[in-house]
């Protein structure tokens, strides 16, 4: 009886955040002008991207390098069916989730017998395997050219609703929704009985084994899940433009790892501050620098920098994050 | 004199070692004897450093070990043979036996080669054996070598973890009665953590009887030995 | 006939180095317990240090040895700064959970990779830039007849041949040697034998560092330098060591040579855009087929 209640409080809980986050961007973006608003449709697009990390490391434990990788799966898949089958887009990046989910399905079962160094090894190759994939097969892929695609144009009911839609508010459209209902997923997801069973097998796999979880299921499930935003994310974030190699690197997969650990692995609410910090960070520093009217050399790697810092800092201050930091400041004040 | 006093150790907020309080006279072998669970090996790797008390304090004669790295309670004399036999299997006898006096080498090479001289002299099997890995060693004579990787540091206080776990009676009288002969020809001082009671306190001086991580009884050995109705309530034999 | 001796000889001299930075990873795997994905960004560092220094007119010989001291130091800093006061992080909640105590690690790694490529490209901007070496880059010939290996090629082996034979004397024969093999197998009964544990593993870094940094030296005169030149390196050093078993020594030593014989194969014999597909497939092979690696025995622990 008290299971079921409290099924249902968590499930009112992720419908308003996931409510409360779509309204928040929609409002911040009323604010901004047009470039800001593409950085917004970045940050829904690569949130779900992010949430995929949450999911997968933040949940099991278990750290992918490669999510950039997964991210191209998903991107050919949706480039491929639009330009070759000519579906619609929206059709195409439900079933780019789902070929992202049986990629991540065989992934999965690879990845189960691994563990730590061996996985962060493995996918780091693949994270630079799978892009030259496009090329070995570039009749297929179209090589280093790669596909050029894009959201298209907003439908009538839309323009006739709101008035003149501009490209960048389009794309933020386009990606936000994606990004509440990924939210809306994955939250519900870390509170139910599948969530817990994880964080059991992320924290001691002999005591849940011997609880009677099965931790080679329980891997593959998350990673099937965390393939399938990925790959969600992929498809979103290569119809900006362009599906191409170049559009995957692996710094892309390094940078998505380190949005989801300096905003807390753990944390849901941290992906979000992580993904903003990912993509707004760069645009301060390039303020700065221009400031300070500091020599290119240098403006050009400060980025880079600073987002390795935050990481270094972040691991060795406080393994949880800003999260966890911020859950550590309520806690003294409650006390 | 190894002086501890009032020691706590807690693992998770529960008190394994709970207000111990004991002295082990220089020269002599100390028994500890208690059932599973009464805090036997967390008294002995308190005392290496191995686990760091709460509270209380540990003296080997004037010198305050309680705060110090396990490296250098080491290297003040005192020296533990792990629970289990702990050699390391990888390697072969004579490493095992090199590497207990490694930290040696620099000051004393003279002294360590007689050290490992002794310690093949005390169980010659060893010497024979001396080129294969420990892994392929039998339990005693796996016992044997690690007691052989503390002696060649030459410690003053001997630490020996349950030595006759798993081991034939004769084979574990047998290293018992060798360790008995050490003190007395060294002055080496033992305390020996067993829960085989019998034994381990023929050749004591003196025993001790720790339940639910409390001294409930610190008696010269033979009075122990003699009072079957204490070993009876905190044994069940 | 010509074609395989080529791939051959390319094979021996890229394996060399592969099996150098092969080497690096399994030492402070088996030391410290941590995949270094920094490592080659720490060789990368040292070799533009050497760069700079043969660039303002030092010797190639003294850029040469001062990168590989540089090497053991940032190696040793590595260490010291970030992996130390992480692992004495216990009572962090984070660290509780048994797979983050590897994961975290992994990142930091990571951390330190991006920090030193930005510090690369800030110090010595970001264009590829070429590397000496120290004997003739062309084919030697035989006579009339071209042979498919360079001096340079020859100089490569040879050193690394030499750093082969001084490590395993040095494992072998010498105490520190022996105090590092005990520390990686058994911690506590090496620190219960006065060692300290925390200094063996320093120095794990240190010769990591230089091992590496070796491998950046040989390697840059025919790739050049640039803040991401060595990342391929890491990536065929990983599988190499995970192909030797990833806590075998000699086993890292032979796979880098094996993968060094697989790229060099694929590359004459294949196409170059194969590598990083071989290189995968071949990891997989190597996960799946054999986790304890070509040396290892069966009981050896899961991956």
């Amino acid at each position: 009886m008290s299971k079921v209640k409290s099924h249902k409080v968590i499930g009112f809980r992720s419908t308003r955040l996931a409510i409360i986050f779509f309204l928040f961007i929609l409002l911040l973006s009323m604010q901004f002008g047009p470039y800001n608003q593409f950085q917004l449709a970045n940050i829904s697009t690569l949130l779900i991207a992010v949430l995929s990390i949450t999911l997968l490391t933040g949940a099991s434990g278990q750290i992918s390098l490669g999510q950039g990788a997964i991210m191209a799966v998903g991107g050919y898949s949706a480039a491929l069916l639009v330009t070759r089958l000519e579906i619609s887009m929206w059709l195409a990046f439900v079933l780019a989730i789902f070929i992202s989910a049986l990629f991540g399905l065989f992934l999965g079962l690879a990845a189960a017998r691994l563990s730590g160094p061996y996985l962060a090894g493995t996918t780091l190759v693949m994270a630079l395997a799978i892009p030259s994939i496009a090329i070995r097969f570039d009749s297929f892929f179209s090589g280093d050219i790669g596909f050029s695609v894009d959201y298209g144009y907003p439908p009538d009911w839309l323009t006739n609703l709101l008035g003149e839609i501009s490209i960048e508010e389009w794309s933020l459209y386009v990606a936000l929704p994606f990004a509440a209902l990924s939210l809306f997923a994955v939250l519900n997801l870390s509170n139910t009985r599948s969530g817990r069973t994880w964080r059991a097998v992320r924290d001691n796999e002999v005591a849940a084994s011997l609880a009677g979880i099965n931790i080679a299921r329980t891997k593959v499930i998350v990673f099937v899940c965390s393939s399938a935003l990925a790959g969600l994310a992929g498809a979103i974030y290569g119809f900006r433009g362009l599906v191409a190699p170049s559009v995957y690197p692996t710094d892309l997969s390094l940078l998505l790892l380190t949005a989801a650990v300096i905003g807390g692995l753990r944390s849901i609410g941290g992906a979000i501050f992580g993904t903003f910090v990912i993509v707004f960070l760069p645009d301060v520093i390039e303020k700065i620098t221009k400031f300070l009217e500091l020599p290119e050399t240098i403006s050009i790697y400060l980025p880079a920098l600073m987002i390795g810092l935050l990481l270094l800092i972040t691991v060795i201050l406080n393994p949880r994050g800003s999260a966890g930091a911020l859950e550590h400041i309520r806690h003294r004040h409650k006390h | 004199m190894l002086k501890v006093s009032n020691l706590v150790t807690e693992f998770a907020s529960i008190k394994a070692l709970n207000d111990i309080s004991f002295q082990a006279k220089p020269g002599r072998i100390t028994t500890v004897i208690g059932a599973n669970g009464a805090g036997k090996s967390t008294l002995l790797r308190t005392i290496s450093g191995l686990e760091r008390p709460t509270s209380g304090s540990i003296t080997w004669f004037d010198e305050e070990l309680t705060d110090k790295s396990v490296e250098a309670i080491v290297r003040s004399g005192v020296a533990q043979v792990p629970e289990g036999h702990a050699v390391i299997s990888q390697l072969s006898v004579a490493e095992n036996i090199e590497l207990g006096g490694l930290f040696r080498k620099r000051q004393a090479r003279g002294d360590l080669e007689i050290a490992t001289k002794d310690v093949y002299e005390l169980f010659p099997i060893l010497f024979e054996r001396r080129r294969e890995p420990a892994g392929s060693l039998s339990g005693g004579e796996r016992q044997m070598l690690a007691i052989s990787r503390a002696l060649v540091a030459r410690p003053k206080l001997l630490l020996l973890d349950e030595p006759s776990l798993g081991l034939a009676p004769l084979i574990s009288a047998q290293i018992i009665s060798i360790v008995d002969e050490l003190c007395k020809s060294t002055g080496l001082t033992v305390l020996l953590v067993e829960q085989n009671a019998n034994t381990a306190l023929a050749v004591a001086d003196h025993g001790i009887l720790l339940a639910l991580g409390k001294v409930v009884a610190d008696l010269p050995a033979k009075e122990l030995i003699a009072d079957s109705a204490l070993r009876a309530a905190y044994l069940g034999y | 006939m010509n074609s395989f001796l080529t791939a051959f000889f390319a094979g021996t001299s890229q394996g060399a180095i592969y099996a150098l930075v092969s080497l690096g990873l399994v030492l402070v795997w088996r030391g410290a317990g941590v995949v270094n994905f920094a490592q080659m960004g720490q060789a990368m560092f040292t070799t533009y240090i050497a760069s700079q220094l043969i660039q303002n007119e030092y010797s190639y010989w003294s850029a040469f040895v001062i990168a590989l001291i540089s090497g053991a130091l940032l190696g040793a800093l590595v260490d010291l700064g970030i992996m130390r006061p992480l692992s004495s992080r216990k009572n962090s909640l984070l660290l509780n959970s048994q797979s983050m105590r590897t994961t975290i690690p992994v990142i930091a790694s990571l951390g330190i990779l991006g920090v030193l490529k930005a510090l690369a490209g800030i110090f010595w901007a970001g264009e590829e830039r070429g590397f000496p070496a120290p004997v003739p880059t062309t084919g030697l010939r035989l006579g009339n007849t071209d042979l498919a290996i360079t001096g340079f090629d020859l100089f490569v082996i040879g050193v690394v041949f030499l750093t082969l034979v001084l490590t395993t004397i040095f494992f072998t024969r010498t105490g520190m040697g022996l105090a590092m093999r005990a520390s990686a197998l058994n911690p506590e009964v090496t620190r219960l034998s006065g060692i300290r544990v925390g200094s063996v593993r320093t120095l794990s870094w240190a010769i990591s560092g230089t091992a590496s940094s070796l491998a950046g030296l040989l390697v840059t005169p025919k790739t050049n330098l640039s803040p991401n030149t060595l990342d391929l390196l890491l990536i065929v050093g990983f599988t190499a060591a995970v192909v030797g078993g990833l806590t075998s020594l000699a086993g890292s030593v032979l796979g880098g040579f094996i993968l060094g014989y697989v790229i060099a194969f694929v590359n004459v014999y294949s196409a170059p855009e194969n590598v990083f597909l071989a290189i995968l497939i071949f990891l997989l092979l190597a996960l799946f087929l054999r986790p304890q690696g070509i040396l290892g025995s069966k009981e050896v622990r899961r991956v």
